[in-house]
């Protein structure tokens, strides 16, 4: 047939509202067409149809039926980092928000066997995290006005036993430990563009550092820098064995459920 | 350092570097100024010029330092307690790892690796006419650990002024980053066993830190493991400090105790005057 040389789908004028409506056309409208042949389309209205041809030659291609299409369901409980250093801001915030959040309950509630030491320390622990996070939140958002998060976002703690001194020390030691292995590979993600910023979370990693040996050596006296936490052998040796931020955020999914993080938006490690 | 490139940076310094200059020249404060004829001359841009030869053969000479520190330590009978011996036989190890690393790091580029220097942990300088600057670092175990907080300070420091130094090298560059972090684990150790001893010290710089006495002409050591730790001034806009106090409130749980935000940022440390602490060894 010559359809193709008259586009099938041309509505006459007084069914011009179905226009909007393109993908929902079936073959049964063709019957329209003879009323039409003889009518020349006119500039505007080749325009119009061929650009509308294309798209469904596209639809067909691609195997999209010219029905209406399923809306797409958002996941609610996806949060999806952004690209760039915006994208490795905010997974520092997300682990300065599960730092603090230990440290924060754990400096509140200490464990009744605490020693003196024990509950200096987290004191210290628990600023050091906020003004990280509180840092890190600013360096996202220099207002301090939107909403990063939902409401309901939080770093769970069913699964922690922070009521005993065993069990708070281990769940501050994997946190210090994750953050102390997690900045090394973001540092140089930064673009060089972000110096100052860059800078600051430079800053910061020596000081996780110190939190995790700090940490490990009150849980397992000598245990600073021991052989989980540094490479022995090979090219690496005497190194600190880093987490990428999907390794990291790995660790973290647990803790942030209901919600799951996508980190598929940020740069990978070289 | 290139003693000829910073000469010429010296030579090149506009009108404008006097400013910056007086600024460290009050940063040193105590600092014995005889002590450092180069550091105190250079402009504070110095260690910025840095290139990625002087940054790593000058984080070579610190971990040949620390290693020949804690060998000689391990081989001092009776200084070193049973209980800690284990400890520093993994300082020693690792600080031998990082020297292996920079030393292949530096032949892997072609480069020329700078011969092993003497060291004289007492501050004589190889001259026995010369006063002690350190005295009984290899034989009074609080001493020793004195100095091995200060040089693993030191390492973390110098670690980080250099760690985007390496501008071509990506994998060079993480390597730094997982050195400068086992070094901060080390500084926290030894931090740690100082406050088993008795010392006023916690396991990061604090103001609260108890001072390392040393004579002036040794204050060089003390500016570069420390020094300037206890700075609050820090910057996301170029020239506009963070004003911390407008999102640290009480109102929010958010509010920290005053020493905490100097604690939660480890600084670097000008070159220059890393140098001048490593030469009192040399």
């Amino acid at each position: 047939m010559d359809g193709q040389r008259v586009p099938l789908y041309w509505p006459r004028p007084d069914v011009r509202g179905k226009q909007a409506g393109l993908i929902n056309l079936r073959m049964s409208d063709h019957k329209l067409l003879p009323a039409w042949r003889e009518q020349s389309l006119g500039r505007r209205g080749f325009l119009r149809v061929s650009a509308a041809t294309a798209a469904t030659v596209a639809l067909v291609a691609a195997g999209c039926t010219t029905d209406p299409p399923e809306p797409v369901k958002v996941d609610p409980f996806l949060l999806t980092l952004p690209t760039t250093d915006a994208g490795l801001f905010f997974f520092a915030y997300l682990l300065a928000i599960a730092q603090a959040t230990v440290f924060q309950k754990v400096a509140d509630t200490p464990p009744t066997d605490f020693t003196a030491t024990d509950r200096a320390v987290f004191t210290d622990l628990r600023d050091h995290a906020v003004i990280n996070r509180e840092l890190l939140r600013r360096i996202i958002d220099p207002t301090g006005a939107a909403a990063l998060l939902p409401a309901d976002f939080a770093f769970s703690l069913a699964s922690l036993t922070l009521t005993t001194r065993a069990g708070a020390l281990a769940a501050a030691q994997q946190l210090a430990d994750l953050a102390a292995a997690a900045y090394p590979t973001v540092l140089p993600l930064l673009s060089p563009a972000a110096l100052l910023p860059r800078t600051l979370l430079l800053k910061m990693s020596s000081v996780h550092a110190r939190h995790a040996a700090t940490l490990r050596d009150l849980r397992t006296p000598g245990s600073f820098a021991a052989d989980d936490a540094v490479f022995t052998t090979g090219l690496f040796a005497g190194q600190l064995r880093t987490k990428t931020p999907l390794e990291t955020l790995a660790v973290l999914a647990p803790f942030f459920a209901p919600y799951v993080i996508s980190a598929g938006n940020l740069p990978l490690p070289v | 350092m290139k003693l000829i490139s910073l000469l010429d940076q010296l030579a090149a310094a506009p009108a404008s570097a006097a400013a910056p200059r007086r600024a460290l020249l009050q940063h040193l404060g105590r600092a014995a100024m005889a002590a450092l004829p180069l550091a105190a001359a250079l402009p504070a841009a110095a260690s910025t010029k840095d290139t990625a030869y002087d940054a790593l053969t000058q984080l070579l000479l610190l971990e040949r330092l620390q290693l020949a520190l804690y060998a000689r330590a391990l081989a001092a009978p009776g200084l070193i307690p049973a209980a800690q011996t284990p400890d520093f036989q993994r300082l020693r190890t690792h600080q031998e790892q990082h020297v292996a690393f920079l030393t292949q790091a530096l032949q892997t580029a072609g480069s020329l690796v700078p011969a092993l220097p003497t060291f004289d942990f007492s501050g004589r300088r190889g001259v026995a006419a010369n006063p002690e600057l350190f005295p009984g670092v290899l034989s009074n175990y609080d001493a020793f650990l004195a100095l091995a907080q200060q040089l693993e300070d030191l390492g973390v420091r110098l670690y980080k002024t250099h760690a985007f130094a390496i501008v071509n090298d990506a994998q060079l560059t993480n390597a730094v980053l997982r050195l400068h972090a086992v070094e901060a684990q080390h500084s926290a150790h030894v931090r740690g066993l100082r406050q088993g001893r008795g010392a006023v010290v916690a396991t990061w710089p604090s103001d609260a830190d108890a001072v390392i006495a040393r004579p002036a002409a040794a204050q060089v050591l003390t500016t570069a493991a420390t020094g300037g730790e206890e700075n609050i001034v820090q910057y996301l806009t170029p020239g506009k400090p963070i004003v911390f106090s407008e999102f640290l409130l009480i109102r929010d749980n958010t509010a920290i105790h005053d020493s905490a935000l100097p604690e939660a940022f480890d600084e670097p440390v000008n070159s220059a005057i890393a140098q001048a602490a490593l030469n009192l060894f040399i």
